[in-house]
């Protein structure tokens, strides 16, 4: 029997009552799927917990529905809206760009054409597959070309140009490195010469047609898919446009050197550095030319990039945007799969708030596409605010086949599973922002709008051999299911959307495992809700971290910038730390002045996979402020020595107390996990001189510390500081210490009014 | 140090690596336009010039990337002038007839090489497109400009009539059975009366392009020869746009796949086949035509079986499948053949020697002997660097210039130093510890083992694989190329992660003492 793959994506992350939530279902080896709405209560599927638990809803959404393959037209790129064909090649024509390739060897690419490959017709001007710029026409049945005398280097920026006469069929090709002490790979002391004019007839002339101009691609059909995109070009574009005329040298060496082309004969003008706003940048590259055709982009081809006149002066586009018209486009980019909706589902009134999804099974296959049900107005007093941004950053994510030091990383050897080393054949729902382009450049921006594999219930991550993220998180929901509290959910999507609204009429919000990916917006509004009187129970790790944004009406597509410190899987190049869609300085919140610390009162620390570790208490927890909390755990008892993460409630990712970052003074310092193996070192942005012995063994850094303080109202935060701590919730039928310790939290964070133990606030009169 | 030792080492010192440059390469400009030049109404460049930057210098280089134009027109001209020029009349005769027998090679080198039919009725169809225009220029007064196209009907009518087997036929038979044909046509033309009463069934007297009193003159010999030049010169263009362009392209795709496959791909391969076939008839129609223009005659050799091996022998000698082992080829063959005469029969015994040798000690002909001599020479470029690094793996100075990035030179020799240290630490202890406990805090020694093997590169590098969570693991070999899935390495299931884990450990052991 064929192998049948399901799978899929929804259009909102979140809905609620009244509001309708489509899902696009690809499927492969069946062509009818079964269909369901369930509620997902527990994810992880280690023997020492309950196991994948669902709670079938029925619906009007369930029932059997005809499926299809639905492809990927990935590779980031731009089409011009150009309703007059004013860019179809009608007399002399000239082709200019800055460009700079990242993989001028990678086979055909397009730089700017307006050609169809299965027509073998019109026009483009790209890299061969011998890695030489080129610029080739179609006549319907034959191609012919010119191409430049040297092979484009990768990594530099050039200015090229092609002219060509279709009268007389004479074609030129020029090229020219634009090379400064900052804007490429290479320097001017590398003796390259990259200059190559050619003159050529061509004999064969270019069919024009309906089609469109395309940066970054061609046009391509097959019967099977329709028409797609190829081509696909690796790197940046900056200025660039097209004349009416063929170009003479000496205006192209002038226009190489940043003159404006002359007025004369502009059809187009594509002014990449046009259109930044104090807000940010969009995805249409401007025509500053006569005639106003504007590139609108796909994928979300990278902007706020530096362009070839960078001077490496300015770091930030906001100060200097004139350098900073680069665009960046990849040929595996993929922000929107645009897929056919295949099954829809209205939320009906009364509809209980939970983690949901829509089952889609055939024979074998089968496949949950998560979403989220929230409230239409807050009637319970728990908010369990899902990690959507978190979840986001590691979509896809791959790094075990990518990074060689993966293993060393982790501390052990992966664990794959069939589906990641089938995907692995073929990434084409593209990758998280924890892995490469494929031309090696950091993954930035990573969309809602795809499948995405690992945001399944029962998803283990191969690298950490464990849940992670989503599924992980699920035990935190499963626990809030078995012990019958009246949750709601609402989502990182949600809280940047309203704001403290979302959160004020809630006693308690609690977090999940670890999330680390927060915009400002969401930010503001959880740091507002627990100055003002809100409690947080932080059952995580490494949160709070890096700084997310996205464009406002298209909330789907996330950006984040990973550069100068942080535990980052890349580094945005010299630059480009500056976001596009907000004009934040990306990074973690800590090198912005905004350390975990400050909000949870611990902040990250180490990271290991090899084994977790279990939890002793300090002093702090026999204070009457506190003591509470670890009401039922003996004076010197083990809290955490088992879970369904590597054996332990502390680890993977933990988080310490500092006040120097931070931590507010009134912090107590309940309880500390240690004796972490070398394979959990410490933090890189915590070092400034490195040297030996900053690994588990011998750097007291190296642990997870429970923290609990209160703010004002009654407010309150509680933080496990580490990740596995949700992961042991579970163990021994819901029933151990862990689990305790999280009950004699919520109940107390979830009633209204004071809290436990707050008149405990004098000094201690001690006579021992 | 004594003295003996310095000797030993001066004796071990590494060879230098490094050449001068001894041929002058073509300036390269690159502040001047580079014009490419086209032949007239072709895509093909004049000069095949390729840029590209000196690895050593990064210094612009520019390089004729195709250099077959350059050698065949500097053969073609010595070809035409030195005969035209110098020649005597034995030159000037054998000149021509190696024209002529170079065209005929060529046509037939389509059949067999390019369509891939075994024909050996190719002479046959010269033989009898000769004796059709020779017989209407004695009989129907034909003038002598019409006996080429006359020639190129007569012979696509005979390669109709021989392709009609070929679809069914292949082989062997095929040509067995053309060999009947040829000695059909002879038997025939000896024995026929309408060929008239010349003896032994040859045709004279007929019409040619070489006019009839200056036809023993050395001006008549230079305009034969001019004549068959440009014979060769059409036989040439005839057999590139066959070859090299959609029908040849077509074929060679067929022939590398199976034909099967290439059906299945839209390739009509018994068209293109017969296509070709109909061509190379018509060709050899025109040949025989201007073969009874030149000798005002049609003789019985040319249904001969000596002359058919004769040219048989040419291509062999040249190589069969290229126009340039076809054109050698006959030039040798030709040369022994009709220069040294005096020799009798003993150059046909040397001709035997020339084809025996080509066929026991050369792939392609002698044309095929460039090839053949640089594969020669890389394959003991690499067993000599085999033989010399098996000691360390170290790269040796011939190997580095083929290494881009040189860190990977030194990634070589830090790998040796840690496996060198590393080996040395692997004890039963080390294994058991970790059989005991894979995942949790180690002695510094197997730590330290550990994370070199963790931090290995990605080809090769394992993983555990679950085959069903909690229950069932198998281990795995990651490609490290994007896209390439990860191999199974062996059968073996382990019911759990521990247990794959120490298997992986052990299997990472055994590499590092082996390597």
């Amino acid at each position: 029997m064929a192998r049948i793959k399901l799978t899929g994506y929804s259009d909102q992350v979140s809905v609620c009552e009244g509001e309708t939530v489509r899902f696009m279902v690809s499927a492969e080896g069946a062509s009818n799927v079964d269909a369901q709405i369930v509620r997902i209560i527990h994810g992880d599927e280690h023997p020492d917990g309950p196991g994948f638990i669902e709670e079938v809803i029925p619906s009007d959404a369930a029932g059997s529905y005809a499926v299809r393959r639905q492809f990927v037209d990935s590779g980031s790129r731009a089409d011009v809206d150009d309703p007059q064909g004013l860019l179809d090649i009608a007399g002399p024509i000239t082709i200019h760009a800055f460009v700079y390739p990242t993989t001028p060897m990678k086979g055909r690419q397009a730089i700017l054409s307006r050609w169809a490959i299965h027509e073998t017709a019109g026009y483009g001007l790209g890299i061969n597959t011998s890695g030489h710029l080129e610029f080739w026409v179609g006549d319907g049945d034959e191609t012919d070309a010119i191409a430049a005398e040297v092979p484009l280097v990768h990594h530099t920026w050039y200015f090229v140009a092609a002219t060509y006469e279709p009268g007389s069929g004479a074609a030129t090709i020029f090229q020219q490195a634009v090379v400064n002490p900052y804007n490429g790979r290479l320097g001017k002391v590398a003796p390259f010469d990259h200059r190559s004019r050619v003159r050529q007839p061509l004999r064969v002339k270019p069919k024009g047609g309906d089609r469109p101009f395309r940066f970054a691609g061609a046009l391509m059909h097959a019967d099977v898919r329709g028409l797609f995109n190829e081509l696909r070009f690796n790197g940046k574009i900056d200025r660039c446009g097209v004349h009416g005329r063929a170009l003479g040298e000496a205006e192209l060496e002038a226009m190489a050197a940043g003159d404006e082309p002359p007025a004369d004969g502009v059809i187009a003008r594509w002014d990449t550095a046009a259109g930044y706003e104090e807000n940010g940048i969009g995805d249409v590259i401007r025509d500053v030319g006569p005639n106003g055709l504007h590139a609108h982009g796909t994928h979300r081809p990278v902007r706020a990039m530096t362009g070839w006149n960078w001077e490496g002066r300015h770091d930030d586009w906001r100060v200097a945007p004139e350098q900073y018209g680069g665009i960046h486009f990849h040929d595996d980019a993929v922000t929107d799969c645009g897929w056919e909706p295949t099954v829809s589902w209205t939320v009906p009134a009364g509809a209980r708030s939970g983690c949901y999804a829509l089952r889609v099974t055939a024979h074998e296959g089968e496949d949950h596409i998560p979403f989220f049900v929230r409230p239409a107005a807050p009637k319970g007093k728990i908010l369990f605010l899902a990690a959507t941004n978190s979840y986001l950053a590691y979509a896809n994510e791959m790094i075990v086949h990518h990074a060689p030091v993966a293993q060393a990383i982790v501390g052990h050897v992966p664990i794959l599973s069939a589906i990641e080393a089938d995907y692995y054949q073929d990434p084409e729902f593209g990758r998280s922002t924890y892995d490469h382009h494929s031309d090696g450049e950091g993954v930035c921006f990573s969309s809602w709008l795809r499948p995405i594999l690992n945001l399944r219930p029962k998803w283990r991550s191969s690298a950490i051999t464990t849940t992670w993220q989503y599924p992980r998180d699920l035990s935190i929901v499963g626990f809030l299911e078995h012990n019958d509290y009246e949750y709601e959910v609402a989502t990182d999507h949600d809280l940047h959307r309203e704001g403290i609204d979302l959160l004020r009429d809630y006693n308690v919000v609690v977090t999940c495992s670890h999330p680390e990916y927060w915009s400002e917006r969401a930010l503001d509004a959880l740091e507002d809700y627990v100055a003002d009187g809100g409690r947080l129970m932080y059952m995580g790790g490494n949160g709070f971290y890096w700084v997310v944004s996205s464009t406002d009406g298209e909330p789907h597509v996330m950006e984040v910038r990973k550069g100068e410190a942080g535990t980052r899987a890349w580094q945005a190049n010299p630059g480009e730390l500056y976001h596009q869609t907000s004009a934040e300085r990306g990074g973690i919140w800590r090198l912005r002045g905004r350390p975990p610390q400050k909000l949870t009162g611990v902040g990250f620390t180490t990271e290991g996979f090899d084994f977790c570790r279990p939890y002793r208490r300090m002093p702090d927890s026999f204070h009457k402020t506190a003591a509470w909390i670890l009401d039922g755990i003996g004076d010197d008892e083990i809290i955490g020595d088992f879970g369904l993460a590597l054996g332990g409630a502390a680890g993977l990712e933990t988080e310490r107390y500092d006040l120097n970052l931070g931590t507010p003074p009134h912090a107590l310092l309940l309880a500390t996990a240690d004796g972490f193996s070398d394979n959990y070192p410490g933090v890189q942005e915590d070092i400034l001189f490195n040297h030996h012995g900053l690994m588990g063994t011998q750097n007291p850094l190296v642990r997870a510390d429970m923290v609990y303080f209160t703010t004002r109202n009654h407010g309150a935060v509680w933080s496990t500081g580490s990740i596995a701590w949700s992961s042991s919730l579970p163990s021994n039928g819901w029933d151990n210490n862990v689990s305790r310790i999280t009950k004699n939290v919520l109940d107390a964070f979830g009633r209204a009014g004071s809290l436990p133990g707050s008149e405990f606030v004098e000094e201690e009169k001690s006579w021992r | 140090m004594s003295s003996a030792e310095q000797v030993a080492r001066e004796r071990e010192r590494q060879a230098l690596v490094g050449r001068r440059r001894l041929l002058p390469r073509v300036p390269a400009r690159a502040d001047r336009t580079l014009h490419r030049r086209r032949w007239p109404l072709s895509k093909t460049t004049v000069l095949h010039l390729g840029g590209r930057y000196n690895p050593k210098t990064l210094g612009r280089e520019r390089l004729i990337t195709e250099k077959a134009p350059l050698w065949w027109f500097t053969f073609l001209s010595l070809a035409l002038v030195v005969p035209l020029l110098a020649g005597t009349d034995k030159m000037l005769t054998i000149a021509s007839t190696f024209a002529i027998y170079a065209s005929i090679n060529l046509m037939w080198m389509l059949v067999m090489g390019t369509a891939g039919i075994f024909s050996l009725a190719s002479l046959a169809i010269t033989g009898i497109g000769a004796y059709a225009t020779c017989w209407l220029t004695i009989n129907a007064d034909l003038p002598w400009p019409l006996m080429f196209p006359v020639g190129a009907v007569v012979g696509l009518f005979v390669g109709v009539i021989i392709a009609i087997p070929a679809r069914r036929m292949d082989g062997m038979y095929y040509a067995l059975l053309t060999l009947g044909i040829a000695e059909v046509c002879r038997a025939y033309a000896l024995q026929a009366k309408w060929i008239g009463a010349q003896s032994q069934g040859s045709l004279s007297g007929g019409g040619g392009f070489i006019p009839e009193d200056i036809r023993f003159t050395q001006t008549g010999q230079r305009i034969g020869y001019a004549a068959a030049f440009v014979l060769l010169l059409a036989a040439l263009a005839v057999y590139r746009a066959v070859n090299g362009q959609r029908l040849g392209l077509l074929l060679r795709a067929s022939q590398k796949e199976d034909e099967a496959v290439s059906e299945s791909m839209g390739i009509d391969f018994q068209r293109a086949r017969l296509a070709v076939f109909l061509i190379s008839s018509a060709g050899l129609g025109v040949i025989g035509a201007f073969y009874a223009g030149y000798f005002r005659a049609a003789s019985l050799s040319l249904f001969g079986v000596d002359l058919l091996l004769l040219l048989f022998a040419m291509i062999v000698i040249g190589g069969l499948g290229r126009a340039e082992g076809a054109v050698i080829g006959t030039l040798l063959v030709t040369i022994v053949d009709r220069y040294f005469v005096d020799f009798g029969a003993k150059r046909f015994l040397f001709i035997g020697l020339l084809m025996l040798a080509s066929v026991l000690f050369t792939r392609g002909g002698a044309f095929g002997l460039r090839d053949q001599w640089r594969e020669l020479r890389a394959r003991r470029r690499s067993q000599r660097r085999a033989a010399r690094t098996s000691r360390h793996g170290a790269v040796s100075p011939e190997e580095a210039p083929e290494i881009a990035d040189k860190a990977q030179i030194y990634q070589r020799r830090f790998d040796h130093n840690q496996r060198a240290h590393l080996k040395s630490l692997i004890t039963d202890d080390l294994i058991a510890e970790h059989r005991r406990n894979p995942t949790g805090l180690h002695s510094e020694e197997l730590e330290r083992v550990m994370l070199y093997f963790r931090k290995a590169e990605l080809a090769g590098k394992y993983c555990v694989y679950a085959v069903k969570p909690f229950a069932k693991y198998r281990i795995v070999a990651l490609s490290g190329l994007p896209g390439v899935p990860p191999r199974v390495v062996d059968d073996r299931v382990y019911p759990t992660v521990d247990e794959a884990y120490h298997a992986v450990f052990l299997r990472r052991v055994n590499d590092l003492r082996s390597s």
